[in-house]
């Protein structure tokens, strides 16, 4: 991500001084001037999309549904709108501007909702709908002018100046300047971090706190503000808009400037807008081989070339790791997130859990004394890591409470669960495998405030992953992964901390160390609630353990005594006796 | 109202053979061709030109077109499909869509933007049915459906190999270790999709004539069709196909035409988001 990260800025400065250059050298010629305006245009609609696609994975064929209302916008407001006498055009520009941009951002939000639940091509379809729904609506209202849209659009007026010409080229490159600016400031903070662990799992990024909903509601509407933006120029700068030109074409050429040039990045967009700008010129006489050739690139790029062009730049195959040598035990002791005096970390009461017909789960309740460590153990399929979800918001139970630091938290959505202090590891080790240790380790601070960078260091030493921070985490070797997802739930300083069969795949001496981590959280006075198959682990570790079958809890009590429980030996078909 | 619904049927049934073509390309790559209703466009160019150029007659313009989807469609997979699912998903999709424009300013270059008519399959042009005139290629039209789909599910129901397919889309590691070439089946499944939607384009082209940029609206359609019917099953996608065709064409005859695909897309999104398994989406009827 980091390497991304700053071949773009390298490339962005790159391209700024040659649309200085150019600006300056080609001043002269009207028709390259006006591809170059053209070109910016839709760089600005792309550098929206890009962030969609490439951070949060999102393909939208709808861009042109926000282009459109912020052309038709302008085009109305300043064509065919009677102003109050006394508001000078610029006023009126500036107005009109600020109305499509306010729109295509609101748009964007209620598209973003709508979306949410959708994925993949189910999404692409819904956004695509979008775009047509609204130029349709275009198309078919009088006000603006049905399949003839509106003309005379006057020049987008700043102060004094009518911005066309060489005046267009500027101001066109400074709104992308300006969108560059903005994009890259959020994908280099910590909204870019969110987004980057989003798209690369959702669902571990919602449970190390990131509220991903609100996420992809914002990038939506992100990206729908800056196709307003340009929407709002284009109409101004052509002199008209039709319901014909901001169609489904227009969602189309973005996207595809956006993987040619490579999703993610603010200069893949600006490298697509400028390829396809400059081709249009060119190409205007071979009208129909002209887009063939586009798609024939976008299916190489696709297949051969899944970063688009930056991508060569920046995106290095990593060489999986091997296996390192375990560091002592940490020793750093955390302070720990709070709950108030006089409740419990987690308080579960009657949960159950349905799927169709199969009870998953069935009115288990139990309360863990603070600081202490309980394993959960049972055959496979009795609802272990169901109750986990449902714990942690995952699932949403169809009864029961379930209660952290004594606050209701059933029906919450994870990342406010993960936000009181609750943190989880998972089954198959989810981790973010495009970014670094030491990135995959922060996120896992992220809903945490009292965590700080110095604490992210100290967790990377403390669980012995330091060495390897720099590192992908998709070439890390098996047992490095299950100690970064340790090290990542344990990063944000929880008070209760959920482990899904973290011994699962380790071999003898990474389980001797995870026992004496599991010693360690315990002595730094965290909360443990663990599911392990691991009976020698489980025996070491635990103050009690609970034993479930068929989703019911069967026994629970101290290790010893469980062992010798007679449901217990029989539910593990003699298996433990 | 006789004519109405003979009218949306005939219209549905374009988009009912989209959506099955669809459905089985998402089965068997996991990814939406958006490229189908480009197709469609396509296998109706190729009738024309075997009637223009070669003078065969509409039947064997028809058999010739689906032919031609037939191989064009084992190319598509073998060539794009199947290099990009080894990207991902979305680069199928993305490649899909680059289709899109190669086949769209292809048939463009090849044959002209103009759309153009096509011989109708019978020499009586309507004939009247319960007082209602009705156009014969219409009834041509659901005859050839009815029949497409009867062979479709001889195919994958009753023979080995149809079954062989299935269960390479199914579970692909699963078939292989039963023996299946899960590639070859793949590539038939994506062979037959064009087939089908080049089948689709020379049966409707008398009606709605063939060529022009439609391509991409056919597939939205059709993918309405599959969403509403519910995309995981051959016989939801089928009536959700004809479905679709009955509400525009019902619409179209209450409101303004330019108002139809707007209302036919709202429609999608409410299903969508209320019903997205679709109204056969809860039974398995394809047994999955």
């Amino acid at each position: 991500m980091r390497q991304r990260l700053s071949v773009d800025l390298r490339l962005l400065l790159i391209f700024a001084a040659a649309v200085v250059v150019f600006g300056v050298v080609g001043a002269h010629d009207a028709t390259l001037i006006q591809a170059a305006t053209y070109g910016a245009i839709y760089a600005v609609v792309a550098i929206g999309l890009s962030l969609l696609l490439g951070n949060v994975n999102l393909v939208s064929i709808g861009q042109a549904g926000f282009f459109a209302i912020g052309a038709y916008a302008v085009a109305y407001l300043t064509a065919s709108f009677t102003w109050p006498a006394g508001v000078a055009p610029w006023e009126q520009y500036l107005l009109a501007t600020l109305l499509g941009v306010v729109l295509s951002g609101l748009l964007g939000v209620v598209l973003g909702f709508i979306t949410l639940r959708f994925q993949g091509p189910y999404l692409a379809m819904a956004t695509l709908a979008f775009g047509a729904i609204v130029v349709g609506l275009l198309r078919y209202a009088p006000a603006f002018g049905g399949v003839s849209g509106i003309s005379n659009v006057p020049y987008a007026q700043i102060g004094p100046f009518a911005m066309s010409g060489i005046g267009a080229y500027w101001y066109a490159w400074f709104l992308v300047a300006l969108a560059a600016l903005a994009t890259t400031l959020i994908l280099r903070g910590r909204i870019g971090r969110a987004f980057e662990a989003i798209r690369n799992d959702p669902l571990a990024a919602e449970v190390a706190g990131i509220p991903v909903r609100r996420y992809t509601i914002g990038a939506f509407t992100y990206a729908g503000m800056l196709a307003g933006l340009a929407g709002t120029f284009y109409s101004s700068y052509l002199g008209l808009v039709v319901p014909d030109a901001v169609g489904i074409t227009v969602s189309i050429d973005v996207l595809l400037m956006v993987i040619l040039g490579g999703a993610g990045t603010v200069s893949g967009a600006v490298l697509g807008a400028a390829i396809i700008g400059f081709t249009n010129l060119y190409g205007h006489s071979y009208e129909n081989l002209r887009p063939i050739l586009y798609g024939i690139a976008v299916i190489c790029v696709a297949i051969f070339l899944p970063r688009g062009l930056t991508g060569l730049l920046w995106y290095r195959t990593g060489r999986r790791t091997e296996a390192t040598a375990l560091p002592p035990a940490p020793a750093v002791a955390v302070p720990r997130a709070e709950i108030p005096a006089g409740t419990r970390w987690l308080e579960i009461e009657y949960v159950s859990k349905h799927f169709g017909g199969l009870v998953a789960v069935d009115d288990v309740s139990f309360a863990l004394e603070n600081g202490t460590v309980t394993s959960l153990i049972g055959p496979n399929g009795a609802g272990k890591t169901t109750l986990f979800n449902a714990i942690c918001g995952v699932v949403h139970s169809d009864g029961g409470k379930v209660c952290i630091g004594g606050r209701d938290v059933t029906g919450w959505q994870p990342h406010r669960v993960a936000a009181l202090g609750a943190a989880r590891s998972f089954q198959n080790a989810r981790l973010f495998g495009d970014m670094t240790v030491a990135e995959n380790v922060a996120i896992g601070a992220f809903a945490s405030k009292r965590v700080g960078d110095a604490d992210i260091a100290a967790a990377l030493t403390g669980y012995g992953v330091a060495h390897m921070r720099d590192t992908p985490a998709r070439d890390l070797a098996f047992g490095d992964r299950r100690r970064v997802e340790l090290a990542r739930a344990a990063a944000g300083r929880p008070g209760l901390l959920l482990l899904d069969e973290p011994a699962a795949g380790l071999n003898a001496d990474e389980r001797r160390r995870l026992r004496d981590d599991i010693t360690a959280l315990r002595r730094d006075g965290i909360t443990v609630l663990l599911i392990e198959h691991d009976m020698s682990l489980v025996m070491d570790v635990s103050d009690r353990v609970i034993v479930l079958e068929f989703g019911k809890v069967i026994a629970d009590g101290k290790p010893g005594e469980v062992q010798q429980n007679a449901a217990v030996v029989e539910a593990y078909l003699g298996a433990e006796a | 109202m006789i004519q109405l619904l003979i009218a949306g049927l005939t219209v549905g049934s374009t988009y009912a053979l989209v959506a099955l073509g669809i459905h089985i390309i998402l089965r068997a790559t996991r990814a939406v061709n958006f490229a189908q209703g480009d197709f469609v466009v396509l296998g109706g160019l190729f009738a024309l030109s075997f009637v223009s150029l070669l003078h065969f007659n509409v039947w064997l313009a028809l058999i010739g077109s689906t032919i031609l989807g037939f191989g064009l469609g084992a190319l598509y997979e073998r060539f794009i499909l199947r290099p990009a699912a080894k990207v991902s998903e979305g680069a199928v999709m993305i490649a899909s869509i680059g289709t899109v424009y190669v086949l769209l300013y292809g048939h463009a270059m090849i044959w002209g933007n103009e759309p153009q008519p096509l011989p109708t399959f019978s020499v009586a042009q309507s004939l009247t049915v319960a007082g209602s005139t009705v156009a014969v290629q219409s009834i041509w039209v659901m005859g050839l459906l009815a029949v497409m789909l009867g062979v479709l599910y001889v195919f994958f129901e009753r023979t080995m190999y149809g079954k062989a397919i299935r269960a390479a889309a199914n579970d692909p590691v699963g078939a292989r270790l039963s023996g299946i070439n899960v590639d070859r089946a793949r590539s038939v499944s994506a062979a037959i999709s064009i087939a089908l939607a080049c089948f689709a384009g020379t049966i409707v082209g008398p009606i709605t004539l063939v060529g022009g940029s439609s391509g991409i609206t056919i597939t939205v359609k059709g993918f309405v069709g599959a969403i509403l019917g519910g995309l995981a099953s051959p016989i939801g996608c089928t009536v959700g196909g004809l479905l679709v065709g009955l509400i525009e064409t019902f619409l179209g005859s209450r409101f303004a035409h330019d108002l139809v695909d707007p209302l036919v897309y709202v429609i999608l999104l409410v299903v969508l988001l209320l019903r997205p398994q679709g109204i056969f989406g809860g039974r398995r009827i394809a047994r999955d």
